[in-house]
This record gives structure tokens, C-alpha cells and sequence, in this order.
């Protein structure tokens, strides 16, 4: 297999998440593209780290899922927090401030 | 380290076998179709299902990239536990109504997030032309770092040279518990004046505290779930507020 | 890598000493949030008092070392304590006290969890004081995560405010996009590399033309911290969140969350990736003009103290960013750049600490943020008013004050470059500094010319702790611009060596 390949697999991934961060308005979908983009990451980490015979790759995506889990843990309690408030997660609601 | 250049790709290149172009085709149709589902679909709770396609198909790469616990943690902690928090977040809000997702959120803004998308893998593949990266082979036959399990090595590295990043992390998980409960409680607790905030406060204790042992990270939004299980309907939006707001 | 192969476990080498400062400051945090639960609702005052003394105490080992004077190095140079890590460890720990300080009487007055706030700043500390040792990529994406989740989380603290979370939705969402976006750009750079630490990319990347691959990775790791520092196309969450998190908060992600991102933005281009200037000078230059130029004329046109601070921020942001688009045509540029941002982070925390400060104190009696309300401060509140002038004449670079020996460091750095691009720089630069006078001095104007608003001229009640919070940034704005040479040799000393 080629290394490109993965490259590839994973630059196709990152601009898929980029046009979902983009085009979609709730915010769990937002957070759900974002997450998109950081497995696109994790795929060129161990693709690279395979490619460079360091398993320095697989630590370095081990600690992205990681702190992913804890971004994701914040995250969505933000969004309840403004559901509350609000009763909407809608970012094109979320927007009192203007300027 | 490998030096930038000793790469012996042609020679590796034979090892490629046709198993491996077929996992590898399988897994890109699993891993693409899961990530356009998750930009397109018009309900959320779908949008979930496509991310643990992907997560899957990625996992399943991951295997075969001999990356065996990091595929384990893939579908342990993405699929199992992120995407479950995103399910479970998403049906407790009673998000899941498909016209909440679907309206342009602003007029042509969707046009320009694809033109975006397009023009960054554009430029991707572009630049990732011409330089060895795109002829070269990863090492399939050869686990990354030598010979030896795939566990043994990572943790040799990380409780070795990623040592103070494994221990930040660690502290960053502990403070993401404690933040995520505290945000997402309800109001009851606040500060008031009044004594009773001095009683609620005492059954939070021991929830808040025991992520401190080895709670893992998802755990957070679970801590506050017996306070979820009724949104909180009786807090009218912007309820005026006693406290001074600063300046505005 | 040497090979690993059932070899026993060697333990890595851990430089106590060094770690000092993070050691005490993570007991202090887990000791906040311990006390914290411990502690009655009307007592909670002793929970920041802990956090204070706790940051004062973390300060020790950091002025111990310093005192020492040695670089120690970690982990395979991934982790270092050298004069810079120091500085910035310095900086950032006085900031965060002086946050403290602010925050005291908001909190205790506001609708917070008044324990998990000083616990979640001082996590956020923490995150920055690791960031300034870290020089290799995973620590410092680790670092960045650190200082930034606490600080989503703060931004939100006042909870029943929808404008409070507005703001730390915004700012969460875009901070976890541009940490994605860097972290895909750190994964091009260990590919074309083979390593994470810094030193050793620079030894991989060498001066060489730039690889595709390497240049698309520096591209977004930039575009990444771009969002962090707030640099004008990924400014927009800025002014929003500013307005929307409480006073002190903003205080907080204006000044330490900003340096932070500047000292990472330091060590990954002038450790990692100096010899590929011709990636980063040119990106850099185009955002040091629009942050500059969008910022100030952005801040032009705002009516609100607090907006027109968080565009004044932006813009400032801009002046920092001028030294990274000038500094990489030679060892020498590279020095001087990193002087001009070391010392103009140093001083830009002091005075826009204060002018935060006043702006709390006087919303805590005007409950407004309208520039109008400043309106004739001076008949009622003249040491307010002399402070807040200046403040504000520092930020707009005006000679005795500390900001305009920052301003100077900014042009000098442009200047001794000497090319074409970085001379156009200063002039944008220059151009700007005088735009920016005029909205700092409409300020001024109305302090001291205008009539009072409703004809109140109750005095202000300063309470202790900002007061205190007032007189350290005062002091330190004052002195800087008296005796700058100190704060110039500051800035030489904690240079990084560039390879």
C-alpha cells in the first residue's frame, strides 16, 4: 500500500469536515465535522508513523482521541447549557451580539 | 530516527499484496460514504450512526496499519463513548427534528462551503504532488518502532518520552469532568444567598470529586445526567438577574 | 531511535527542579477543588485566597530558577526550562494573579460557582505555564488543549446569561476548529519530519526549499494559531466573545490566552520551522496588515468601552504579528523580532490589564459599558481617570508610557530588516498606530471634557483587591516606559536560539 493513499483518504476527510463545519447550522453536527477533521489527522498520523518507523504516530493520535473525548465532554455540556436557555441549538439563532 | 531519506520503498512495495488493496479499497468506501453521511443527512441521530461508520472503517485501517490499540481504543473510546455522548446529548435535547437541520443557514452559504471544501482538497492533492511522499510506500510487513507488541511500545513511549504530556493529559481530563458537571447543572445550586445553597451543594461533592481516581473522560456529561433527565422547562430564557452584569 | 526490544524499563529522566513550578501549581488547583467542597456557599472568598497564594507560591520556584540560571533540558529536549520558558512562566503566573485580583469582587457579586472558578483558571495557568517549556509538537497541542478547555468553560460561567453563552459557545466551536486545523498541519510537518520535537525539525527541515507537504503543514499549524491570537480573517469570535464572558474572564482570554498563543507561535517558528521562511514570512505579512488595518478601523466605530478593547486587541495582535513577517532573512532578525514580541507581550499584559480594571470598577456603579457613561469621570473619579489615561495613551504608543517603547521595538525590528516588504510593514504599521490615537484619545476626551451622564457624581468605590489589581498594572506600565533598558534585556535574555 501506498503511503499517498492514506494521504489522500485523509485530505478527502479533512475537507469533508471543513464543509460541514461550514454548511451545517446545529451545533452537535458542527462538533460532529470537527471530528471528522481529527480523524483525518489520526489517519496521517499512524499512516506516517508507519512510514517513518516511529511509533511516535500512534502516541501522538492515542493523545488526539484523548483530548477529543474531553473537548467533546465540554462541549456538548455547553450545548445543553444554552438549550436550557434557549430551547434551541441553532447557531444562526445563537447570535445576539452583532458589530 | 529515520533519516529523510533512506527509504526503501520499491523494495517494501512487494509486499503489497492484493488482500491488502482490497481492505484498504473496502475500508475508504466504508470510511468516505460514513463521513458524507455525516455532512448531509437531515437527521442528526443519522448523522451519529454515519460518524461510527467512519470510526469503524478507520478502525479497521488502523488494523491493518498494525496499530492493534490504537483500533481497540478507536472503537472503544470514539465509537462507544464520544458517539454515544453525541447520541445521547442529541436525543435527551430533542434535536433530533430533521427541519432544524436542513434550512440554509445563511443564504448561499452552503455553495461557498463547498467551494471552499473543493478548492483545499484541490490545493491538497496539488501540493501533495511531486515530492516523495506520493510515491513512497508505507512499511505494511513492518510494525512501526521494531519488532516486539504493539502495546509494549507505546507504552514504553509514552511513560518515556511523551511522560509530561501523558501526565497533562491526565489533569486535562480531570479539569474537562469538573468543568462539564458544573456547566451543565442546573440552577438550583447557584449561588444564591440563601442556606439552602449551602445544602445542594454537599450532595455535589462526591460526584464532582470521584472522576479524580481513574474516571474516564467520557464521564463527564454522564455525571450530570440525573440532573438532565428533566430539562429544565421552568427557566424562562434570560431571567432577570440580580447580580451585577459588568459592563453591558 | 534506539531500539526498545524487551529491554528493561529504563525510567525517564525527571529534572524535579524544573518541574517545580507546574508541581506546585497543579497541587494548588487539586487543593482548590478539594477545599472548594469543603467550604460554606457565604465562605467561598477563602477559596480564591488559597488559589492567590497558591499562584504567588508556584512564582517561587520559577524566581529560583531564574536566580540558578541553568537550561534544563527534558525528555529528549521536548520539554526545556530556559530564560524564555522562565519570562513567559513569570508573565503568565502575574497575569493570572492579577486576574485573581480582578475577579474577587465580580465573582463574589455575580451569579458564579465561585470555587470551580479559580479552580478552572488556574488549570487554564497551568496550561500556559507548560506551554512555555514545551518544544515539541504533542506537548505543545497538549499545553494549547489545557489552557484552552478551562477557558471555553469560563467563558460560559455566568450560566442564566444567554450573551455568557453565546460567547463560550463560539469560542468553543472555533477554538476546537482551529486546534483540528493545527493539529492537521502538525501531522503533514511529523510526516515530512519523522519527529515531534523541535529541534529536531529544525535539523530535518534544515534551509531547504520548502516540500509541499512541509509548507501546506506550516500553513495550518499558522492558520490554526491564527484563530488562537485572534489575527484578522479568523478574528470574527473575538469581539462577541469578549462582550459576552464575564468582565474578568475577558480580561483573562485578551491578555494570558493571547500570549499564549504568541509563545507558541515563537517556539514552533523560530525553533521548528526558522529555516523555511519563505513559507511563513510571507503569510505572516499578510496578517499582521489586516489584523492591523481591519482592527483598528473596526475600533473606530464602536460605541461600547468593552468591544472597542476587544478591537484594540485584535489590532495589537496585529503589531505582534509584525516581527514573525520581518524576522526570517537572518539569525540576527530573528533576535531582534523575538525581543520586539517578548517585550511588547510583556507590556501589553500590564496596560491592558489595567484598562480592563478600571473598566470594571466603573461598570461596577455605571452597570454600563457605553462609552458615554465615562462621560466627565474626571469631576468624580480623578485617580481613575489619570490611570485609565494612562492606559490608554500606553496602548496607543504615546511616549512616556510603557506601550510606546513596545511600538518602538515593533518598528525597529521592521526597520533593521531593511527589505522592501518589511519597510512597507512599518509603514502600515505606522499608518495604523495613528488611526488607532484617534479612538483611544476619544476616550480620553470624554473622561476629561465631557459632561456627566444624569449629572451622578457619587464617588466610585474602589474595592481592595482591584485596587490592588490597578496599582501592580500601573506600576508596571509606568515603570517599563522609565526605565525600558530592564525590560529590553528582558527581552534579549529570553531569545531562543534559532538553528
Amino acid at each position: 500500500m501506498y503511503l499517498n493513499q492514506f494521504l489522500f483518504l485523509a485530505a478527502f476527510l479533512f475537507c469533508v469536515g471543513v464543509y460541514g463545519v461550514l454548511a451545517r447550522k446545529n451545533a452537535v453536527l458542527v462538533l460532529m465535522s470537527i471530528e471528522l477533521i481529527l480523524n483525518a489527522v489520526n489517519i496521517n498520523l499512524v499512516a506516517f508513523g508507519l512510514f517513518r518507523e516511529s511509533v511516535a504516530g500512534q502516541v501522538f493520535a492515542l493523545f488526539v482521541i484523548a483530548v477529543a473525548a474531553a473537548e467533546v465532554g465540554v462541549g456538548l455540556a455547553i450545548v445543553i447549557l444554552i438549550y436550557r436557555n434557549r430551547h434551541s441549538i441553532d447557531l444562526t439563532e445563537v447570535d445576539m451580539m452583532k458589530g | 530516527m529515520t533519516p529523510a531519506l533512506s527509504i526503501t520503498a520499491t523494495a517494501i512495495l512487494a509486499v503489497a499484496t492484493k488482500v491488502d488493496i482490497a481492505v484498504f479499497a473496502a475500508c475508504v468506501v466504508i470510511v468516505l460514504c460514513g463521513a458524507i453521511g455525516v455532512v448531509v443527512s437531515r437527521n442528526p441521530v443519522h448523522a451519529a450512526l454515519f460518524l461510527v461508520l467512519t470510526l469503524f472503517g478507520m478502525a479497521v485501517l488502523f488494523v491493518a496499519q498494525e496499530a492493534h490499540f490504537l483500533a481497540a481504543v478507536q472503537v472503544i473510546v470514539y465509537a462507544g463513548a464520544i458517539v454515544v455522548l453525541f447520541l445521547f446529548v442529541i436525543m435527551l435535547l430533542g434535536v433530533d427534528r430533521e427541519e432544524n437541520v436542513m434550512a440554509e443557514p445563511l443564504r448561499g452559504q452552503r455553495p461557498l462551503a463547498f467551494l471552499l471544501g473543493a478548492i483545499a482538497l484541490a490545493e491538497i492533492f496539488l501540493l501533495a504532488q511531486g515530492t516523495q511522499w506520493a510515491t513512497g510506500a508505507t512499511q505494511v510487513a513492518g510494525p512501526a518502532g521494531g519488532p516486539g507488541s504493539n502495546v509494549e511500545k507505546l507504552a514504553r513511549v509514552i511513560f518515556t518520552r511523551y511522560l509530561l504530556a501523558f501526565e497533562v493529559t491526565s489533569v486535562l481530563l480531570v479539569i474537562a469532568v469538573v468543568g462539564a458537571v458544573v456547566l451543565a447543572r442546573r440552577y438550583e445550586t447557584t449561588a444564591t444567598e440563601s442556606p439552602a445553597a449551602a445544602q445542594v451543594e454537599e450532595p455535589q461533592s462526591p460526584r464532582s470529586e470521584a472522576p479524580l481516581s481513574a474516571a474516564p473522560p467520557p464521564a463527564a456529561p454522564d455525571e450530570s445526567h440525573p440532573d438532565e433527565s428533566h430539562p429544565d422547562e421552568s427557566q424562562p430564557a434570560g431571567e432577570p438577574d440580580a447580580a451585577p452584569s459588568g459592563a453591558r | 531511535m534506539p531500539s526498545l526490544v524487551a529491554a528493561a524499563f529504563e525510567a525517564p529522566y525527571l529534572d524535579y527542579a524544573a518541574l517545580a513550578p507546574e508541581i506546585v501549581l497543579t497541587g494548588v488547583l487539586l487543593a482548590v477543588l478539594v477545599v472548594d467542597l469543603f467550604v460554606d456557599e457565604d465562605r467561598k472568598a477563602v477559596v480564591a485566597q488559597l488559589a492567590g497564594v497558591g499562584l504567588l507560591a508556584s512564582l517561587l520556584p520559577v524566581v529560583f530558577l531564574a536566580v540558578d540560571g541553568d537550561d534544563r533540558s527534558m525528555f529528549s529536549g521536548a520539554y526545556v526550562v530556559d530564560d524564555f520558558a522562565l519570562v513567559f512562566k513569570a508573565l503568565f503566573l502575574v497575569s493570572g494573579y492579577v486576574v485573581l485580583l480582578m475577579s474577587t469582587d465580580h465573582i463574589e457579586e455575580g451569579d458564579y460557582w465561585k470555587g470551580e472558578y479559580s479552580f478552572l483558571l488556574l488549570s487554564s495557568l497551568l496550561g500556559m505555564v507548560v506551554m512555555s517549556s514545551a518544544r515539541d509538537l504533542l506537548t505543545i497541542f497538549v499545553a494549547l488543549e489545557l489552557l484552552s478547555i478551562p477557558a471555553y468553560m469560563l467563558a460560559g460561567w455566568r450560566k442564566r446569561d444567554l450573551r455568557s453563552n453565546e460567547a463560550a459557545l463560539k469560542y468553543y466551536l472555533l477554538g476546537v476548529l482551529s486546534s483540528a486545523v493545527m493539529l492537521y498541519g502538525m501531522s503533514l510537518v511529523f510526516g515530512a519530519t519523522g519527529t515531534t520535537v523541535l529541534e529536531d525539525i529544525a535539523r530535518e527541515l534544515g534551509g531547504d526549499a520548502s516540500e509541499p507537504l512541509v509548507a501546506l503543514g506550516i500553513f495550518f499549524i499558522v492558520v490554526g494559531f491564527a484563530f488562537k491570537v485572534s489575527a484578522v480573517p479568523f478574528h470574527f469570535w473575538a469581539p462577541d466573545t469578549y462582550e459576552g464572558a464575564p468582565l474578568p474572564v475577558t480580561a483573562f482570554l485578551s491578555v494570558a490566552s493571547k500570549a499564549a498563543g504568541f509563545v507558541a507561535l515563537l517556539e514552533l517558528i523560530f525553533m521548528g520551522f526558522f529555516g523555511q521562511d519563505n513559507v511563513w514570512q510571507p503569510l505572516f505579512w499578510v496578517l499582521a496588515v489586516l489584523t492591523m488595518t481591519v482592527g483598528n478601523l473596526v475600533a473606530l466605530r464602536q460605541t461600547n468601552i468593552v468591544r472597542l478593547l476587544a478591537y484594540s486587541s485584535v489590532a495589537q495582535a496585529g503589531y505582534m504579528l509584525v516581527p514573525f513577517a520581518v524576522g526570517g532573512s537572518s539569525d540576527e532578525a530573528a533576535g531582534t523580532a523575538q525581543t520586539a514580541v517578548i517585550v511588547y507581550l510583556l507590556i501589553y499584559a500590564a496596560m491592558n490589564l489595567g484598562a480592563f480594571a478600571i473598566v470594571m470598577t466603573v461598570a461596577r456603579r455605571t452597570r454600563s459599558g457605553e462609552i458615554s457613561s465615562y462621560g466627565g469621570l474626571f469631576t468624580y473619579a480623578p485617580g481613575l481617570t489619570v490611570l485609565m489615561t494612562i492606559f490608554v495613551f500606553s496602548l496607543a504608543g504615546i511616549p512616556p508610557f510603557g506601550g510606546w517603547f513596545a511600538k518602538f521595538y515593533i518598528f525597529k525590528s521592521a526597520v533593521d530588516a531593511g527589505t522592501g516588504w518589511a519597510l512597507a510593514l512599518a509603514v502600515v504599521a505606522g499608518v495604523n498606530s495613528v488611526i488607532a490615537l484617534f479612538y483611544y484619545a476619544g476616550v480620553a476626551r470624554e473622561m476629561w471634557m465631557q459632561p456627566v451622564p444624569g449629572d451622578d457624581r457619587t464617588p466610585i468605590r474602589v474595592p481592595p483587591a482591584l485596587g490592588a489589581a490597578l496599582g501592580i498594572t500601573a506600576v508596571a506600565v509606568m515603570a517599563i516606559g522609565v526605565y525600558p533598558q530592564a525590560f529590553a534585556r528582558l527581552g534579549d535574555l529570553a531569545q531562543l536560539a534559532v538553528r
